[in-house]
């Protein structure tokens, strides 16, 4: 199979859909790769590193080489022009944005070829691999914060210097999808106080775990993020004004704003409007990677960076991949290159173009003639469904008062039992036994009275030493026989003796083996 | 009192004992705590040969001298792990001297009873108020031992009572004695440390106990000294099977055991004898042992009576399914993972202490803190063979012991750790417990190891625990196996670690 990466001809893109790196896997799958001349240069790839990989360099232009391959590998959607050199039996892979580009799916189903979306490719643990809008978020999120750190005139890590005190950078993250989460690593990483929002409070650990504050909004109705795949979902109007509440309290003190939300199919939701741009300090920045659908902030105009009137930056490019080529065309021709891999199952370099699969089914939307979008749900969900987790009921000061009273009673009345019952046996002993036997009794009781109060206190780590201890002090019993051994009968003499050996061997080992332990602990 | 002061000396040897306990409250007070008890015993012992130990006392300093001379060997002899083995087979000693004692007063009474029917006067005989002994004539008394002047102004009542606590004395620490023997030969590894039983299972104990208590009133009713020798076969039998059908995994609530058992013989002794220092530490000693096993169960989650009958409960259902298999990895990746980790912890457990690995998980943590990473340790209550036995062993290896931690310390620090080791602990750290309420363990507190973001299990093979169920941890996503002898293990990747 014969599969070639076009130029980009989309202004300012600097992607290319296909590398040496992936050429030289591309051949291991048994096909061969072309590229048009000049194709890689914006990305930093010129035609002698392609050669050098064994990619045959097409001289004649877009049109010769989309008629010289089989397949043909594209970062962005067809342009007009573009989908008139497809041909029947070709296959297009590149992004494509059905829902919003109708009228080329319609064209592409007219000139009969297949088309996969990379943009379509389901959220499925194993399409992983091949899922380009992530891999193109984490670039778009970490450059956000470069190109957020380029128009902010501060530090973002804090410092105490000779030359005065510098506070940490302040960064808001709005969505905390994959690019929202890669600007929450960068600007970590930069040293910024990091806070995060997004509607989905299962990702508040992502968050988290990235170095992030999660703000919290106390509000009932949660999404659940598995039923749509993960993505979120439009919200309430009464969740949203929360929402809005939450991000005015945080304007005033945030340096860096950057949002990330977008909902699947519909305009970017406006989640930092303009009051709160005026909120903000002179100097701050706004980085709105949803410009491309309109952008969450008012001000945002796409591919331009605007100055608000106090002095905020609001930067709505929409190519931050792009700005990124070298970078973005590696990840982007890996993810081709495992989509490809994925129709070649023999590694034969022949295409399958297999419907019943789950990832391609649901990437292909146009396939001998017939346009296949939307396709049908995959049979597997893309992330568990979260637990609905069993929701406590935050007892009244009423209700604690009275559990405080009754675990009080209960404690009460246990102890007094048990002490009722501890002095019910001793009278009857003491009923019973002589005083010479309840004078010893009085202090065998009120020592393990004692002996109870004290190891309770004793340190967990310190049990084997405990042991020892106790071991060679219960040798104690040493005394009897010190006393017996000084007895008439020979047989009491003897079996004392052995009685003294015994316990003394037991207290030398003891103590000293206790000792020994009790030194080895050391602090750091 | 003719021995006012050796009673003084137990007042001080006491007190002296108290505070050596509670010392341990704190490994810097430790250090100070055990030279307490030291001392209090050398005035105790002091205090009681020139006091009523003073007969043949130099043979009896050349005795201690001896178990002097014995036990310094043994205590600088024993290595760290081998402490279970230790503390088990002292336990016996204690056992066996209680026993010593315990038939020494019975043969004492008897050698009493005799003098009296030599003199035609009834033994235990009270005078005109009704309580106070006669007693013997004034020269036959000055004759005796100072022990045996003490039984011969007992009265009956007393003599009966003494014969009870002496009775208790000699079983408890005739149980102790083979009690500690077998749990000392399944710690060293000499006796097979399956649980095991005689055929007859417990109806031979319950047998045995009864027998005891029928020989105990024929003893008390005047049977003479056959019964208590009897008595003191059954209680060596008892000890024993009892010892016999407990498994490996429960020796530290069997030693905790042994060691009160010890102490409650030693102050039975101590009614028998009039001894109140003898009381009052019999009554420490045994109050600790019982507080121990009392935590040891809880961290197992099982009642005391279920560990001494042995074995675990049958499950009350089929266990649940295990998907998934256990991926092995090898040192390469370990090592690749600690060195991107920036918190560890390390989850010891009895594997560690047979494979004598703690002195390269030392190293490990040695390296892997001056790489600047956050190394903490796990321990478990019932982590090895004793109660506080990983604690030694790290103390040993030179582990400082402020990054050494009990589980609810760390329980909770888990999910927010890089990797955690697993370091030959099944049981401890099996996640069973918490989701499957038909596993036999269901409930015992456990180290969530999972929730942390990677766990390796250092392990000899795929085989189960001392408990013999399978562990899920093993089959996780977020777990690899990383097989071999522990110590060997963790020494291949000290040179990877940098």
């Amino acid at each position: 199979m014969k599969i070639g990466a076009p130029k980009e001809i989309a202004p300012g893109e600097a992607r290319v859909a296909l590398t040496p790196e992936s050429a030289l896997q591309l051949q291991k799958l048994g096909h061969d790769c072309f590229i048009e001349a000049g194709a890689g240069k914006a990305a930093g790839f010129d035609d002698a590193a392609y050669r050098d990989a064994g990619v045959s360099i097409i001289d004649g232009g877009a049109k010769a080489l989309w008629d010289a391959v089989d397949t043909v590998i594209k970062v962005r959607e067809p342009y007009e022009e573009e989908a008139h050199y497809l041909h029947k039996g070709q296959t297009l892979i590149s992004f494509f944005w059905p829902a919003q580009n109708e009228a080329m799916l319609e064209t592409c189903k007219g000139q009969g070829a297949s088309v996969i979306a990379m943009d379509m490719v389901p959220r499925i643990s194993r399409a992983q691999k091949m899922d380009a809008l992530s891999s193109m978020a984490n670039i778009a999120g970490y450059r956000a914060v470069i190109e957020a750190g380029n128009n902010f005139g501060r530090f973002f890590t804090g410092q105490v210097t000779a030359a005065g005190k510098v506070p940490p950078a302040k960064v808001l993250v709005i969505g905390a999808g994959v690019a929202g989460l890669a600007a929450i690593g960068t600007a970590t990483s930069l040293g910024a106080v990091v806070r995060a929002f997004d509607v989905r409070p299962e990702v508040s650990e992502q968050i988290e775990s990235m170095g992030a504050e999660f703000l919290f909004l106390d509000f009932d109705e949660s999404q659940d993020g598995s039923e749509t795949g993960g993505y979120a979902a439009p919200s309430s109007p009464e969740f949203r004004e929360k929402q809005l509440e939450c991000f005015r309290a945080q304007a005033p003190d945030i340096d860096i704003v950057i949002t990330t939300a977008l909902i699947p199919g519909r305009p970017a939701p406006k989640l930092w409007l303009e009051d709160m741009v005026e909120a903000m300090k002179p100097g701050s920045v706004i980085i709105d990677l949803a410009a491309e659908k309109g952008g969450n902030c008012d001000l945002t105009k796409p591919d331009e960076r605007v100055v608000s009137d106090n002095g905020v930056v609001v930067v709505g490019y929409t190519d931050f991949p792009s700005r990124m080529a070298t970078q973005a065309s590696l990840l982007y021709a890996t993810n081709i290159r495992h989509m490809v891999a994925d129709l070649t199952p023999e590694k034969d370099g022949v295409v399958v173009h297999n419907m019943e699969d789950d990832v391609i089914r649901g990437a292909t939307v146009t396939h001998q003639g017939e346009i296949t979008y939307p396709p049908p749900p995959p049979k597997v969900k893309a992330i568990a469904a979260a637990q609905p987790k069993p929701k406590e009921k935050e007892p009244t000061p009423e209700e604690k008062k009275a559990a405080e009273l009754a675990s009080f009673k209960a404690q009460t009345k246990q102890q007094v039992s048990l002490i009722a019952v501890a002095a019910a046996l001793l009278l009857a002993v003491g009923l019973v036994a002589p005083a010479s036997f309840m004078q010893h009794f009085i202090v065998f009781v009120l020592s393990v009275f004692i002996g109870f109060q004290v190891i309770w206190k004793v340190a967990h780590s310190l049990h084997t030493p405990l042991m020892s201890v106790t071991n060679a002090i219960s040798s104690i019993v040493i005394l009897g026989a010190l006393i017996q051994i000084g007895s008439s009968s020979l047989l009491i003499t003897v079996l004392a003796a052995a009685g003294i050996f015994m316990a003394s061997i037991n207290i030398f080992g003891g103590f000293l083996v206790t000792r020994r332990m009790l030194a080895m602990f050391q602090k750091s | 009192m003719v021995y006012g002061f050796t009673i003084a000396t137990y007042v001080v040897a006491a007190v002296l004992f108290i505070l050596s306990l509670g010392g341990l409250s704190g490994q810097e007070s430790a250090k100070r705590a055990v030279w307490y008890g030291a001392v209090g015993m050398a005035i105790a012992v002091i205090g009681t040969l020139i006091g009523p130990g003073q007969g043949l006392w130099p043979a009896s300093l050349v005795l201690i001298a001896l178990g002097a001379a014995v036990g310094y060997q043994l205590a600088n002899r024993v290595k760290m792990t081998q402490m279970p083995e230790l503390v088990a087979i002292m336990h016996s000693l204690v056992g066996l001297a209680a026993v010593i004692v315990g038939f020494n007063a019975d043969i004492m009474i008897n050698t009493i009873a005799d003098i009296y029917t030599a003199n035609d006067l009834v033994f235990g005989a009270v005078g005109a108020d009704g309580y106070t002994a006669i007693g013997l004539p004034q020269q036959i008394n000055d004759g005796l031992s100072s022990f045996g002047q003490l039984i011969a102004k007992k009265s009956s009542v007393e003599i009966t009572i003494l014969r009870v606590e002496l009775v208790l004395g000699i079983w408890i620490g005739a149980v102790t004695f083979t009690g500690s023997i077998i749990a000392y030969g399944k710690l060293a590894g000499r006796v097979n440390t399956a649980a095991q039983k005689l055929p007859g299972g417990h109806l031979l104990n319950a047998a045995a106990a009864i027998g005891s208590l029928v020989l105990v009133f024929a003893y008390l009713g005047g049977a003479g000294s056959w019964t208590l020798i009897l008595l003191t076969l059954l209680a060596l039998f008892i000890g024993y099977h009892l010892i016999m059908g407990i498994g490996g995994a429960d020796m530290p609530v069997v030693v905790s055991m042994l060691n009160s058992y010890s102490g409650w013989a030693a102050a039975a002794i101590g009614f028998s004898l009039g001894n109140d220092l003898l009381i009052v530490v019999g009554a420490l000693v045994g109050s600790s042992g019982a507080i121990l096993s009392y935590i040891m169960c809880k961290a197992m989650n099982r009642s005391f009576i279920s560990v001494i009958l042995g074995g675990f409960g049958g499950p009350s259902g089929p266990a649940a399914e295990i998907e998934g298999e256990q991926i092995a990895i090898d040192a390469n990746g370990v090592a690749a993972a600690l060195n991107d980790a920036d918190s560890v912890v390390i989850v010891p457990g009895y594997g560690m202490a047979v494979a004598q690995a703690q002195n390269a998980v030392n190293e490990l943590t040695r390296k892997l803190r001056a790489a600047g990473k956050e190394v903490r340790f796990g321990i478990h209550p019932v982590a090895g063979r004793l109660p506080g036995h990983m604690n030694v062993l790290l103390a040993e290896a030179k582990v400082p012991y402020d990054i050494v931690l009990e589980m609810d310390e760390i329980n909770d620090d888990l999910s927010s750790t890089d990797v955690v080791i697993v370091i030959g602990s099944n049981d401890i750290v099996n996640p069973a417990a918490q989701d499957d309420p038909n596993s036999p363990i269901a409930g015992m507190p456990v180290l969530e190891v999972w929730n942390a973001k990677q766990v390796f299990v250092c392990k000899r093979g795929q085989g189960t625990g001392y408990s013999g169920i399978e562990n899920p941890l093993f089959f996780k996503e977020n777990t690899r196996m990383f097989y071999g002898d522990a110590k060997s293990s963790i020494e291949s990747l000290l040179p990877q670690i940098d």
